[in-house]
Protein backbone atom coordinates (compact mmCIF):
# COMPACT_ATOMS: atom_id res chain seq x y z
CA UNK A 1 0.00 0.00 0.00
CA UNK A 2 1.50 3.54 -0.76
CA UNK A 3 2.01 4.98 2.51
CA UNK A 4 3.21 8.41 1.33
CA UNK A 5 0.42 10.65 2.18
CA UNK A 6 0.72 9.99 5.39
CA UNK A 7 4.29 12.03 5.54
CA UNK A 8 2.35 14.71 3.98
CA UNK A 9 2.84 18.36 5.97
CA UNK A 10 -1.34 18.91 6.27
CA UNK A 11 -0.79 21.51 8.94
CA UNK A 12 0.33 24.18 5.95
CA UNK A 13 -2.33 24.19 4.67
CA UNK A 14 -4.27 25.06 8.02
CA UNK A 15 -3.94 28.68 8.00
CA UNK A 16 -5.33 28.44 11.84
CA UNK A 17 -2.81 25.48 12.92
CA UNK A 18 -1.55 25.62 16.76
CA UNK A 19 1.86 27.25 16.67
CA UNK A 20 4.66 25.70 19.18
CA UNK A 21 4.68 29.04 20.71
CA UNK A 22 1.56 28.90 21.82
CA UNK A 23 1.58 25.91 24.16
CA UNK A 24 4.16 27.67 26.45
CA UNK A 25 4.65 30.99 28.16
CA UNK A 26 8.43 31.83 26.49
CA UNK A 27 11.09 32.23 28.87
CA UNK A 28 11.68 35.46 30.33
CA UNK A 29 14.96 35.82 29.15
CA UNK A 30 16.59 37.02 25.86
CA UNK A 31 19.71 34.63 25.73
CA UNK A 32 22.67 36.84 26.67
CA UNK A 33 20.91 37.30 29.87
CA UNK A 34 20.19 34.08 30.44
CA UNK A 35 23.92 33.28 29.54
CA UNK A 36 24.64 35.60 31.92
CA UNK A 37 22.09 34.08 35.33
CA UNK A 38 23.95 30.48 34.14
CA UNK A 39 27.41 31.76 34.75
CA UNK A 40 26.52 33.41 37.59
CA UNK A 41 25.23 29.98 39.26
CA UNK A 42 27.99 28.06 37.80
CA UNK A 43 30.16 30.13 40.49
CA UNK A 44 27.44 30.18 43.00
CA UNK A 45 27.26 26.17 42.44
CA UNK A 46 31.60 25.91 42.69
CA UNK A 47 31.51 27.65 45.79
CA UNK A 48 28.63 25.72 47.57
CA UNK A 49 30.41 22.98 46.34
CA UNK A 50 34.00 24.07 47.79
CA UNK A 51 31.90 23.93 51.30
CA UNK A 52 30.31 20.09 50.52
CA UNK A 53 26.90 21.32 50.17
CA UNK A 54 25.54 19.18 47.73
CA UNK A 55 22.23 19.76 47.95
CA UNK A 56 22.55 23.11 48.25
CA UNK A 57 24.98 23.28 44.75
CA UNK A 58 22.09 21.62 43.09
CA UNK A 59 19.21 23.64 44.04
CA UNK A 60 20.83 26.61 43.05
CA UNK A 61 21.82 24.99 39.55
CA UNK A 62 18.41 24.10 39.31
CA UNK A 63 16.74 27.21 40.03
CA UNK A 64 15.02 28.70 37.40
CA UNK A 65 16.48 26.48 34.66
CA UNK A 66 16.61 28.16 31.20
CA UNK A 67 14.26 26.37 28.40
CA UNK A 68 12.88 27.09 25.17
CA UNK A 69 14.47 27.66 21.32
CA UNK A 70 15.94 30.55 22.02
CA UNK A 71 18.65 30.25 24.77
CA UNK A 72 20.97 26.59 23.63
CA UNK A 73 24.07 28.14 25.36
CA UNK A 74 23.02 28.89 28.67
CA UNK A 75 20.97 25.77 28.32
CA UNK A 76 24.51 23.69 27.37
CA UNK A 77 26.46 25.14 30.64
CA UNK A 78 23.59 24.59 32.79
CA UNK A 79 23.74 20.78 31.60
CA UNK A 80 27.46 20.99 32.53
CA UNK A 81 27.34 22.25 35.58
CA UNK A 82 24.36 19.98 36.50
CA UNK A 83 26.53 17.02 35.36
CA UNK A 84 29.52 17.88 37.08
CA UNK A 85 27.64 18.04 40.63
CA UNK A 86 26.42 14.68 40.04
CA UNK A 87 29.74 13.48 38.89
CA UNK A 88 31.22 14.30 42.14
CA UNK A 89 28.46 13.04 44.49
CA UNK A 90 29.14 9.90 45.98
CA UNK A 91 26.85 7.69 44.64
CA UNK A 92 25.80 6.41 48.63
CA UNK A 93 25.13 10.40 49.35
CA UNK A 94 22.69 10.25 46.22
CA UNK A 95 19.49 9.71 48.47
CA UNK A 96 19.96 12.08 51.07
CA UNK A 97 20.34 15.07 48.51
CA UNK A 98 17.92 13.94 46.27
CA UNK A 99 15.00 14.16 49.65
CA UNK A 100 16.59 17.41 50.52
CA UNK A 101 15.26 19.00 47.05
CA UNK A 102 12.28 21.20 46.31
CA UNK A 103 9.72 18.96 44.09
CA UNK A 104 9.93 21.48 41.91
CA UNK A 105 13.89 21.22 41.14
CA UNK A 106 13.40 16.86 41.31
CA UNK A 107 11.40 17.48 38.11
CA UNK A 108 13.83 19.48 37.12
CA UNK A 109 16.35 17.13 37.69
CA UNK A 110 14.73 14.70 36.16
CA UNK A 111 14.85 16.77 32.68
CA UNK A 112 18.34 16.69 32.87
CA UNK A 113 18.73 13.27 33.88
CA UNK A 114 17.23 12.48 30.30
CA UNK A 115 19.13 15.46 28.57
CA UNK A 116 22.13 13.83 29.80
CA UNK A 117 21.36 10.46 28.75
CA UNK A 118 20.19 12.13 25.05
CA UNK A 119 23.77 13.50 24.51
CA UNK A 120 25.71 11.86 21.97
CA UNK A 121 28.04 9.94 23.43
CA UNK A 122 26.25 11.43 26.90
CA UNK A 123 28.60 13.94 26.93
CA UNK A 124 32.19 13.66 29.27
CA UNK A 125 29.95 11.64 31.89
CA UNK A 126 29.59 7.98 32.64
CA UNK A 127 26.38 6.28 31.82
CA UNK A 128 26.14 4.78 35.27
CA UNK A 129 26.24 7.65 37.38
CA UNK A 130 22.92 9.53 35.26
CA UNK A 131 21.23 5.25 35.77
CA UNK A 132 21.80 5.61 39.06
CA UNK A 133 21.12 8.97 39.67
CA UNK A 134 17.93 8.45 37.60
CA UNK A 135 16.88 5.24 40.22
CA UNK A 136 16.72 6.92 43.24
CA UNK A 137 15.14 9.87 41.49
CA UNK A 138 12.40 7.72 40.35
CA UNK A 139 11.96 5.84 43.98
CA UNK A 140 11.74 9.59 45.70
CA UNK A 141 9.71 11.21 43.33
CA UNK A 142 7.87 8.63 41.53
CA UNK A 143 6.81 7.98 37.85
CA UNK A 144 4.81 11.02 38.32
CA UNK A 145 7.60 12.78 37.82
CA UNK A 146 9.27 11.00 34.89
CA UNK A 147 5.21 11.74 33.19
CA UNK A 148 6.15 15.54 33.81
CA UNK A 149 9.40 15.62 32.30
CA UNK A 150 7.56 14.03 28.85
CA UNK A 151 4.89 15.72 29.10
CA UNK A 152 6.41 19.80 29.52
CA UNK A 153 7.18 21.37 26.15
CA UNK A 154 9.30 23.69 28.55
CA UNK A 155 12.91 21.76 27.40
CA UNK A 156 15.70 22.41 29.48
CA UNK B 1 -18.02 -1.67 53.41
CA UNK B 2 -15.86 -2.93 50.73
CA UNK B 3 -16.42 -2.07 46.98
CA UNK B 4 -18.62 -4.04 44.70
CA UNK B 5 -17.29 -5.32 41.75
CA UNK B 6 -19.25 -6.22 38.47
CA UNK B 7 -17.87 -8.01 35.89
CA UNK B 8 -19.56 -5.81 33.20
CA UNK B 9 -17.72 -7.48 29.86
CA UNK B 10 -14.17 -8.19 28.44
CA UNK B 11 -13.41 -5.34 26.30
CA UNK B 12 -12.92 -1.71 27.73
CA UNK B 13 -16.11 0.20 28.83
CA UNK B 14 -15.60 3.80 27.50
CA UNK B 15 -18.51 5.92 29.31
CA UNK B 16 -21.44 4.60 31.95
CA UNK B 17 -24.18 6.67 33.19
CA UNK B 18 -27.03 5.57 35.85
CA UNK B 19 -30.25 6.23 35.83
CA UNK B 20 -32.21 7.91 38.69
CA UNK B 21 -33.12 5.05 40.55
CA UNK B 22 -29.52 3.67 39.46
CA UNK B 23 -31.01 0.39 38.62
CA UNK B 24 -30.68 0.80 35.14
CA UNK B 25 -27.15 1.68 33.42
CA UNK B 26 -26.17 2.59 30.25
CA UNK B 27 -22.45 1.88 29.04
CA UNK B 28 -20.65 1.91 25.95
CA UNK B 29 -18.40 -1.12 25.64
CA UNK B 30 -15.95 0.76 22.77
CA UNK B 31 -18.12 0.12 20.23
CA UNK B 32 -20.65 2.04 17.91
CA UNK B 33 -23.72 0.90 20.20
CA UNK B 34 -24.75 1.55 23.50
CA UNK B 35 -25.77 -0.70 25.97
CA UNK B 36 -28.93 -0.04 28.92
CA UNK B 37 -28.48 -3.04 31.63
CA UNK B 38 -31.02 -3.68 34.04
CA UNK B 39 -30.14 -4.21 37.70
CA UNK B 40 -31.54 -7.65 39.02
CA UNK B 41 -30.39 -8.07 42.61
CA UNK B 42 -26.83 -8.28 42.27
CA UNK B 43 -26.72 -8.83 38.27
CA UNK B 44 -26.69 -6.77 35.28
CA UNK B 45 -28.55 -7.75 32.34
CA UNK B 46 -28.29 -6.78 29.21
CA UNK B 47 -31.79 -5.10 28.49
CA UNK B 48 -31.68 -2.98 24.87
CA UNK B 49 -29.75 -1.72 22.29
CA UNK B 50 -28.54 1.76 21.06
CA UNK B 51 -27.93 1.27 17.70
CA UNK B 52 -27.35 4.48 15.72
CA UNK B 53 -24.12 5.84 15.46
CA UNK B 54 -21.35 4.31 12.90
CA UNK B 55 -18.33 5.18 14.53
CA UNK B 56 -17.61 4.34 18.29
CA UNK B 57 -18.87 6.30 21.37
CA UNK B 58 -17.16 8.15 23.63
CA UNK B 59 -19.39 9.52 26.55
CA UNK B 60 -22.70 8.74 27.26
CA UNK B 61 -24.93 10.99 30.03
CA UNK B 62 -28.51 9.82 31.65
CA UNK B 63 -30.67 12.83 32.22
CA UNK B 64 -31.94 11.82 35.95
CA UNK B 65 -35.05 14.20 35.88
CA UNK B 66 -36.67 13.77 32.43
CA UNK B 67 -35.09 9.95 31.50
CA UNK B 68 -33.16 10.78 28.33
CA UNK B 69 -29.92 9.95 27.44
CA UNK B 70 -27.51 11.16 25.12
CA UNK B 71 -24.64 9.86 23.37
CA UNK B 72 -21.64 11.59 21.74
CA UNK B 73 -19.49 9.80 19.14
CA UNK B 74 -16.50 9.86 16.85
CA UNK B 75 -19.02 9.77 14.04
CA UNK B 76 -19.47 13.92 15.32
CA UNK B 77 -22.94 12.93 16.09
CA UNK B 78 -25.11 12.77 18.90
CA UNK B 79 -28.45 11.63 19.85
CA UNK B 80 -31.02 12.55 22.42
CA UNK B 81 -32.63 9.37 23.05
CA UNK B 82 -36.17 8.69 24.56
CA UNK B 83 -38.22 6.34 25.78
CA UNK B 84 -41.54 5.53 23.18
CA UNK B 85 -44.12 2.86 23.14
CA UNK B 86 -43.02 1.09 20.05
CA UNK B 87 -45.68 1.18 17.07
CA UNK B 88 -46.12 -2.98 16.58
CA UNK B 89 -45.65 -4.20 20.42
CA UNK B 90 -46.70 -1.05 22.51
CA UNK B 91 -43.70 -1.78 24.61
CA UNK B 92 -41.36 1.37 25.62
CA UNK B 93 -38.28 1.43 23.47
CA UNK B 94 -35.63 4.42 23.21
CA UNK B 95 -35.90 6.30 19.88
CA UNK B 96 -33.24 8.35 19.01
CA UNK B 97 -33.55 12.23 17.69
CA UNK B 98 -30.33 13.52 15.62
CA UNK B 99 -28.53 16.82 16.95
CA UNK B 100 -27.16 18.96 14.48
CA UNK B 101 -23.82 19.66 16.05
CA UNK B 102 -22.04 21.19 12.72
CA UNK B 103 -18.99 19.82 13.91
CA UNK B 104 -16.70 18.21 11.73
CA UNK B 105 -14.21 16.36 14.55
CA UNK B 106 -15.05 13.55 17.26
CA UNK B 107 -17.39 14.36 19.54
CA UNK B 108 -15.29 13.87 22.59
CA UNK B 109 -17.56 14.18 26.11
CA UNK B 110 -21.25 15.10 26.50
CA UNK B 111 -23.02 16.05 29.36
CA UNK B 112 -26.19 17.38 30.32
CA UNK B 113 -27.19 20.81 32.68
CA UNK B 114 -28.54 20.63 35.93
CA UNK B 115 -31.57 21.82 34.36
CA UNK B 116 -31.51 19.10 31.35
CA UNK B 117 -32.74 21.64 28.79
CA UNK B 118 -29.75 22.02 27.60
CA UNK B 119 -26.64 19.85 27.24
CA UNK B 120 -22.93 20.47 25.70
CA UNK B 121 -20.97 18.12 23.70
CA UNK B 122 -16.95 18.65 23.43
CA UNK B 123 -15.19 17.64 20.22
CA UNK B 124 -11.93 17.54 18.54
CA UNK B 125 -12.90 20.43 16.09
CA UNK B 126 -11.62 23.06 19.01
CA UNK B 127 -15.13 24.31 19.28
CA UNK B 128 -17.56 22.79 22.13
CA UNK B 129 -21.41 22.59 20.48
CA UNK B 130 -24.01 23.77 22.96
CA UNK B 131 -27.50 22.37 22.20
CA UNK B 132 -30.83 23.04 23.20
CA UNK B 133 -34.32 21.86 22.39
CA UNK B 134 -35.89 24.63 19.56
CA UNK B 135 -39.66 23.66 19.87
CA UNK B 136 -40.64 25.41 17.04
CA UNK B 137 -38.79 22.79 14.74
CA UNK B 138 -38.87 20.15 17.28
CA UNK B 139 -35.05 19.13 16.94
CA UNK B 140 -31.66 20.05 18.66
CA UNK B 141 -30.12 22.89 17.96
CA UNK B 142 -26.45 23.74 18.92
CA UNK B 143 -24.33 27.46 19.50
CA UNK B 144 -20.63 26.75 19.06
CA UNK B 145 -17.93 28.11 22.18
CA UNK B 146 -14.93 28.29 20.20
CA UNK B 147 -12.33 31.25 21.26
CA UNK B 148 -9.97 31.02 22.54
CA UNK B 149 -10.23 27.12 22.31
CA UNK B 150 -6.12 26.18 20.97
CA UNK B 151 -7.05 22.24 20.63
CA UNK B 152 -9.67 19.40 21.39
CA UNK B 153 -11.60 19.88 24.29
CA UNK B 154 -11.61 16.66 26.05
CA UNK B 155 -14.15 16.93 28.82
CA UNK B 156 -16.95 19.80 29.65
CA UNK B 157 -18.53 20.15 33.53
CA UNK B 158 -22.01 22.24 34.18
CA UNK B 159 -21.89 24.61 36.93
CA UNK B 160 -24.92 23.98 39.17
CA UNK B 161 -26.81 27.84 37.75
CA UNK B 162 -27.06 26.27 34.42
CA UNK B 163 -25.14 28.43 32.89
CA UNK B 164 -21.48 28.30 33.32
CA UNK B 165 -19.56 25.52 31.56
CA UNK B 166 -16.02 24.31 32.63
CA UNK B 167 -14.18 22.66 29.72
CA UNK B 168 -10.79 21.38 29.74
CA UNK B 169 -8.67 20.73 26.83
CA UNK B 170 -5.54 19.20 24.73
CA UNK B 171 -3.90 22.57 24.57
CA UNK B 172 -3.57 22.40 28.35
CA UNK B 173 -5.68 24.73 29.56
CA UNK B 174 -9.24 24.33 31.66
CA UNK B 175 -11.43 27.13 30.79
CA UNK B 176 -14.68 28.62 32.52
CA UNK B 177 -17.11 29.75 29.56
CA UNK B 178 -20.32 31.16 29.95
CA UNK B 179 -22.92 28.86 28.11
CA UNK B 180 -25.96 31.36 28.25
CA UNK B 181 -28.46 30.63 25.80
CA UNK B 182 -31.10 33.52 25.89
CA UNK B 183 -34.29 31.29 24.36
CA UNK B 184 -33.60 28.80 27.38
CA UNK B 185 -32.13 30.33 30.29
CA UNK B 186 -33.04 33.18 33.00
CA UNK B 187 -30.83 36.01 33.45
CA UNK B 188 -28.28 34.23 35.90
CA UNK B 189 -27.69 35.62 39.29
CA UNK B 190 -23.70 36.97 39.64
CA UNK B 191 -21.31 34.52 40.69
CA UNK B 192 -17.58 34.51 42.04
CA UNK B 193 -17.03 33.65 38.44
CA UNK B 194 -18.69 36.69 37.23
CA UNK B 195 -21.35 38.70 36.76
CA UNK B 196 -22.54 39.69 32.99
CA UNK B 197 -22.43 36.70 31.28
CA UNK B 198 -23.59 36.99 27.59
CA UNK B 199 -22.22 33.50 25.24
CA UNK B 200 -18.64 32.65 25.17
CA UNK B 201 -17.40 35.08 27.92
CA UNK B 202 -14.75 33.41 29.34
CA UNK B 203 -14.39 33.81 33.17
CA UNK B 204 -11.41 31.92 33.45
CA UNK B 205 -8.54 30.48 32.01
CA UNK B 206 -6.01 28.16 33.68
CA UNK B 207 -2.84 26.52 32.93
CA UNK B 208 -1.88 22.80 33.54
CA UNK B 209 1.58 23.31 35.51
CA UNK B 210 3.89 21.00 33.90
CA UNK B 211 2.36 21.45 30.34
CA UNK B 212 0.07 18.17 30.60
CA UNK B 213 -3.37 18.01 28.64
CA UNK B 214 -6.59 18.96 30.73
CA UNK B 215 -8.49 15.40 30.70
CA UNK B 216 -11.22 16.00 33.35
CA UNK B 217 -12.68 19.31 35.06
CA UNK B 218 -15.07 19.63 37.51
CA UNK B 219 -17.48 22.40 39.55
CA UNK B 220 -17.48 21.77 43.07
CA UNK B 221 -21.33 21.35 44.43
CA UNK B 222 -21.58 25.03 45.42
CA UNK B 223 -19.68 25.91 42.15
CA UNK B 224 -17.53 28.28 43.73
CA UNK B 225 -14.41 26.37 42.77
CA UNK B 226 -13.08 24.22 40.18
CA UNK B 227 -11.09 21.46 39.86
CA UNK B 228 -9.33 20.05 36.96
CA UNK B 229 -6.72 16.82 36.13
CA UNK B 230 -3.70 17.21 34.23
CA UNK B 231 -1.80 15.06 32.19
CA UNK B 232 1.70 15.53 34.08
CA UNK B 233 0.39 13.59 37.06
CA UNK B 234 -1.01 16.86 38.42
CA UNK B 235 -4.54 17.80 39.94
CA UNK B 236 -5.54 21.60 40.14
CA UNK B 237 -8.29 23.26 42.17
CA UNK B 238 -8.85 27.21 41.89
CA UNK B 239 -10.33 29.28 43.81
CA UNK B 240 -11.61 32.14 41.52
CA UNK B 241 -10.95 35.19 44.11
CA UNK B 242 -6.88 35.75 44.16
CA UNK B 243 -7.16 34.04 41.62
CA UNK B 244 -5.96 30.72 44.20
CA UNK B 245 -4.75 27.93 42.71
CA UNK B 246 -3.18 24.55 44.42
CA UNK B 247 -1.44 22.39 41.72
CA UNK B 248 -0.54 18.87 44.08
CA UNK B 249 1.22 16.92 42.00
CA UNK B 250 1.46 13.42 42.19
CA UNK B 251 3.86 10.43 42.44
CA UNK B 252 1.83 8.15 40.15
CA UNK B 253 0.47 7.85 36.27
CA UNK B 254 -1.76 10.42 35.17
CA UNK B 255 -5.22 11.12 36.79
CA UNK B 256 -8.19 10.92 33.81
CA UNK B 257 -11.31 11.56 35.64
CA UNK B 258 -12.45 13.29 38.78
CA UNK B 259 -15.90 14.15 40.76
CA UNK B 260 -16.26 15.97 43.69
CA UNK B 261 -17.74 14.56 46.84
CA UNK B 262 -18.27 17.28 48.82
CA UNK B 263 -17.04 20.82 48.89
CA UNK B 264 -13.48 19.61 50.54
CA UNK B 265 -13.27 16.38 48.55
CA UNK B 266 -12.57 15.05 45.06
CA UNK B 267 -12.10 11.65 44.15
CA UNK B 268 -10.05 11.30 40.86
CA UNK B 269 -8.45 7.86 38.89
CA UNK B 270 -6.64 7.09 36.12
CA UNK B 271 -3.79 5.16 34.39
CA UNK B 272 -3.02 4.16 38.03
CA UNK B 273 -6.02 1.71 38.20
CA UNK B 274 -7.41 3.02 41.50
CA UNK B 275 -9.16 6.38 43.25
CA UNK B 276 -7.56 8.36 44.87
CA UNK B 277 -9.32 10.89 47.50
CA UNK B 278 -7.85 14.15 48.07
CA UNK B 279 -9.10 17.24 50.64
CA UNK B 280 -8.57 20.93 51.62
CA UNK B 281 -9.78 24.02 51.55
CA UNK B 282 -8.62 27.44 50.01
CA UNK B 283 -5.97 27.20 52.11
CA UNK B 284 -4.22 24.04 50.55
CA UNK B 285 -5.40 20.47 49.06
CA UNK B 286 -3.55 17.09 49.66
CA UNK B 287 -3.68 13.66 48.57
CA UNK B 288 -5.41 11.61 51.44
CA UNK B 289 -5.31 8.18 50.58
CA UNK B 290 -6.86 5.87 48.05
CA UNK B 291 -10.54 3.89 47.76
CA UNK B 292 -8.73 0.65 47.06
CA UNK B 293 -7.24 -0.82 50.41
CA UNK B 294 -5.94 -3.52 48.56
CA UNK B 295 -5.78 -6.06 51.49
CA UNK B 296 -9.37 -6.17 50.87
CA UNK B 297 -9.76 -7.60 47.35
CA UNK B 298 -8.57 -10.87 46.28
CA UNK B 299 -6.02 -10.22 44.44
CA UNK B 300 -3.87 -8.95 47.28
CA UNK B 301 -3.04 -12.18 48.39
CA UNK B 302 -1.07 -13.20 45.07
CA UNK B 303 2.31 -12.19 45.02
CA UNK B 304 1.41 -8.89 47.42
CA UNK B 305 4.21 -8.70 49.15
CA UNK B 306 6.76 -9.38 46.16
CA UNK B 307 9.50 -6.93 45.73
CA UNK B 308 8.12 -5.41 42.58
CA UNK B 309 4.64 -5.52 43.68
CA UNK B 310 2.04 -5.02 40.97
CA UNK B 311 4.85 -5.00 38.36
CA UNK B 312 4.60 -8.56 39.03
CA UNK B 313 3.10 -9.12 35.46
CA UNK B 314 4.32 -11.99 33.03
CA UNK B 315 5.21 -9.15 30.87
CA UNK B 316 7.50 -8.02 33.83
CA UNK B 317 8.70 -10.95 34.18
CA UNK B 318 9.86 -12.00 30.82
CA UNK B 319 11.72 -9.06 30.92
CA UNK B 320 13.53 -9.47 33.96
CA UNK B 321 14.50 -13.43 33.38
CA UNK B 322 15.97 -12.20 29.99
CA UNK B 323 17.90 -9.39 31.51
CA UNK B 324 19.29 -11.22 34.54
CA UNK B 325 19.16 -15.28 33.27
CA UNK B 326 19.40 -14.64 29.98
CA UNK B 327 16.10 -16.74 29.80
CA UNK B 328 13.75 -16.16 26.75
CA UNK B 329 10.58 -18.05 26.95
CA UNK B 330 6.99 -15.92 25.66
CA UNK B 331 4.82 -15.36 28.69
CA UNK B 332 7.13 -15.29 31.42
CA UNK B 333 8.08 -18.45 33.57
CA UNK B 334 7.42 -20.70 35.75
CA UNK B 335 5.22 -19.90 38.47
CA UNK B 336 5.21 -16.43 37.37
CA UNK B 337 1.70 -16.40 35.41
CA UNK B 338 -0.16 -14.11 37.56
CA UNK B 339 -1.12 -11.25 35.44
CA UNK B 340 -3.50 -9.62 38.09
CA UNK B 341 -2.20 -5.84 39.24
CA UNK B 342 -3.23 -5.73 42.76
CA UNK B 343 -5.64 -3.25 42.59
CA UNK B 344 -9.55 -3.82 42.17
CA UNK B 345 -9.49 -2.17 38.98
CA UNK B 346 -7.18 -4.54 36.25
CA UNK B 347 -6.72 -1.46 33.92
CA UNK B 348 -6.95 2.53 33.39
CA UNK B 349 -9.92 4.06 35.12
CA UNK B 350 -11.86 5.80 32.66
CA UNK B 351 -14.75 7.06 34.42
CA UNK B 352 -15.47 8.10 38.00
CA UNK B 353 -19.05 9.78 38.55
CA UNK B 354 -21.28 10.39 41.57
CA UNK B 355 -23.32 7.30 42.63
CA UNK B 356 -25.50 7.67 45.42
CA UNK B 357 -25.85 11.09 48.05
CA UNK B 358 -26.56 11.31 51.84
CA UNK B 359 -27.54 14.48 52.55
CA UNK B 360 -25.50 16.87 50.65
CA UNK B 361 -22.19 14.52 50.16
CA UNK B 362 -21.83 11.77 47.60
CA UNK B 363 -21.39 8.72 50.05
CA UNK B 364 -21.04 6.56 46.85
CA UNK B 365 -19.34 6.81 43.70
CA UNK B 366 -18.98 4.78 40.45
CA UNK B 367 -16.23 3.69 38.15
CA UNK B 368 -15.40 1.89 35.44
CA UNK B 369 -12.51 1.32 33.10
CA UNK B 370 -10.81 -0.39 29.95
CA UNK B 371 -11.03 -3.74 32.06
CA UNK B 372 -14.19 -3.97 31.96
CA UNK B 373 -15.32 -3.95 35.28
CA UNK B 374 -18.06 -1.30 36.97
CA UNK B 375 -16.77 -0.77 41.07
CA UNK B 376 -19.17 0.83 43.35
CA UNK B 377 -16.89 2.91 46.16
CA UNK B 378 -17.90 4.28 49.50
CA UNK B 379 -16.12 7.56 49.20
CA UNK B 380 -15.89 8.02 52.78
CA UNK B 381 -13.91 4.48 53.16
CA UNK B 382 -10.05 6.38 52.51
CA UNK B 383 -7.00 4.12 53.27
CA UNK B 384 -3.93 5.63 54.14
CA UNK B 385 -1.54 5.03 50.91
CA UNK B 386 0.69 3.25 52.58
CA UNK B 387 4.67 2.52 50.27
CA UNK B 388 3.96 -0.95 49.12
CA UNK B 389 0.12 -0.78 47.62
CA UNK B 390 -0.20 3.39 47.54
CA UNK B 391 2.73 5.50 46.92
CA UNK B 392 2.20 4.02 43.61
CA UNK B 393 4.83 2.84 41.02
CA UNK B 394 7.24 4.96 43.40
CA UNK B 395 6.83 2.26 46.25
CA UNK B 396 6.51 -0.82 43.57
CA UNK B 397 9.85 0.38 41.65
CA UNK B 398 11.68 0.66 44.87
CA UNK B 399 12.40 -3.34 45.35
CA UNK B 400 13.21 -2.96 41.51
CA UNK B 401 16.99 -2.86 41.52
CA UNK B 402 18.81 -2.54 37.90
CA UNK B 403 21.96 -4.69 37.96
Amino acid sequence: MDTAFRKIDIDIYDEDVLQESELYEPFPQDAAQALDEAKQRQSAVRSALAKGDVPGALSIALENAPYGPNVEDAKVLTLQTILTILNSTKSTEVSSVIKALSQDSQDALMKYLYKGMAMPGWGDISGSVLLGWHEKLTEIAGVGSIVRTMTDRRRV
Amino acid sequence: MPPSVFDLSQVPITAHSFNATRDQLAVSLNSNDAVVYARTGNEWTATETLAEHDKIITSIDWAPNSNRIVTASQDRNAYVWQQAPDALTGALVWKPTLVVLRINRAATHVRWSPKEDKFAVASGARAIAICSFDTENNWWVSKHLKKPIRSTVLSVDWHPNNVLLAAGSADMKARVFSAYIKEVDERPAPTVWGSKLPFNTVCGEYTSPNGGWVHAVGFSPSGDVLAFANHDSSISVVYPGGPIIHHIRISTLPLVTLTWTAEDTIIAAGHDCQPLAFSGNEGGWQLIGTLDDSKSSSAAKSGFNSPVGRLNSSAFNTFRDADTRGQMSPGGTGGSQDTKVLTVHQNTITSVRAYEWQGDRVAKVSTTGVDGNLVIWDSDEVSALTTSAGNGLAGRLGGMHIR
